[in-house]
């Protein structure tokens, strides 16, 4: 789960560009929207792109999205209880 | 006004800057440090040419004292091509699925129009004209008629990109020299094609009289005569009038016939390069000279430059034999600030 979780901060810096923001800047359990990091609307519709390119897992309910994208911790639970035992 | 092109023409003293020349048939920008402009977590999602167009934008209106424009009207042959070509990329690479939204929107032609309009909270009217040649030209005729009407303070502008993919394009084409020459020493070369730029210009369109006024706009596709008497005849001028000419003579000996005989000729594609849109920058620099009465001193060191005082400055640019416009500035009683 931490490699998974530190490795998902480094897709998310990549992926949405994130110039001056290191992986230990992003605490596991901080709001990716709003505050924390203060992404947007168009930020969630990257993160989508990010699972389904990076981990074969298509978001098809927005509500649903709505959870899995609240901080790396979700995210990173929602990838591993997608993934085959 | 504000331009941010090949040349330091973004800024001040821009009749001191040395002259930018590139060996490889193709310009780029000199770009300005973006963080003055806007937040770090609108830059990082923006390509190039977005962030080159909104600075522009925001440089030409901060210097015209204007928060909110009356309206805003942009030109642009291509658009964002980086974005354009990611996207495209993105469809082939995965079959159609996952792809990024931030490329796509921004591939769209209006995306610095929307962006300017986010960033200055202007609800008011946003139009962008892509017309190949004639797409600034459009966007300032629309302006225009926006003045008119009795608006005020219309931001009107132009951007345009080049790209590493797109210059390969045109070169199968035959836009660009074959040879490499050095951009100084353009109008040495009368061979087929040109060179590449790039380029962004913005200006605030007023009612209320300024130093320059712009008299006259037309556009004239692929003429069978010149149109330049006809041009200088609605404006009751003649040639011995015209103190100037800013040409858009670019070297290439298929089209350069065009500018034959022009007299007092100032040509502006060795600072620039060639894309849809270098009427903007040609505009721009036209105002310059009239605003200073001084021709940017660095910038022509391969020419004779005709001497001031300028009252009358023509500038005639066409698009690859296409598209031809004839503009007209003067000094004194104006619009553009």
């Amino acid at each position: 789960m931490e490699d998974l979780k530190q490795k998902l901060k480094v897709q998310i810096i990549e992926a949405l560009n994130l110039q001056d923001t290191k992986p230990e800047d992003i605490d596991d359990n901080a709001p990716l929207f709003g505050e924390g990091l203060g992404l947007d609307s168009i930020d969630s519709l990257e993160l989508m792109v990010l699972l389904e390119r990076h981990y074969h897992i298509k978001v098809e309910d927005p509500r649903e999205g709505r959870k899995i994208l609240q901080s790396v911790q979700s995210m990173a639970e929602f990838i591993q209880s997608k993934q085959p035992a | 006004m504000s331009a941010i092109s090949p040349q330091h023409s973004f800024g001040e003293n821009v009749f001191s800057q040395p002259l930018m020349t590139v060996s490889e048939n193709v310009f780029a920008c000199v770009e300005p440090d973006y963080r003055a402009y806007m937040p770090p977590n609108s830059i990082r999602r923006m390509t190039r040419i977005l962030k080159v167009g909104l600075t522009a934008a925001l440089q030409c209106m901060q210097d015209a004292g204007i928060t909110v424009p009356g309206a805003i009207v942009t030109g642009t042959g291509k658009g964002s091509l980086s974005d354009t070509e990611r996207f495209l990329k993105e469809i082939r690479e995965y079959k159609e699925t996952a792809l990024n939204a931030t490329p796509f929107i921004q591939s769209t032609y209006n995306a610095v129009n929307g962006l300017i309009a986010l960033q200055q909270k202007c609800t008011q009217y946003n139009n962008t004209f892509v017309h190949r040649g004639f797409s600034f030209e459009n966007a300032l005729l629309d302006a225009m008629l926006l003045i008119a009407e009795g608006n005020k303070d219309i931001l009107v502008g132009a951007f345009e990109e080049i790209t590493a993919e797109h210059f390969y394009i045109k070169s199968r084409i035959g836009f660009w020299k074959k040879e490499k020459i050095a951009s100084n020493e353009l109008y040495q070369h009368p061979t087929p094609g040109t060179i590449s730029g790039e380029g962004a210009a913005f200006f605030l369109l007023s009612d209320t009289p300024g130093e320059v006024q712009l008299s006259g706009l037309k556009m004239v596709y692929k003429p069978k005569e010149s149109y330049l008497q006809k041009f200088l005849a609605s404006h009751e001028l003649n040639l011995e009038d015209i103190d100037l000419v800013i040409s858009g003579r670019n070297g290439d000996s298929n089209f350069d016939h065009y500018y034959d005989g022009l007299p007092n000729e100032l040509p502006f594609k060795h600072l620039c390069g060639e894309y849809d849109t270098s009427g903007a920058f040609a505009l721009w620099l036209g105002a310059q000279i009239l605003k200073a009465q001084q021709v940017p001193a660095n910038w022509f060191p391969m020419l004779t430059v005709p001497a001031g005082p300028y009252k009358n400055i023509l500038i005639y640019n066409h698009f690859f034999g296409e598209q031809h416009v004839y503009m007209l500035l003067t000094l004194n009683t104006g619009y553009l600030k």
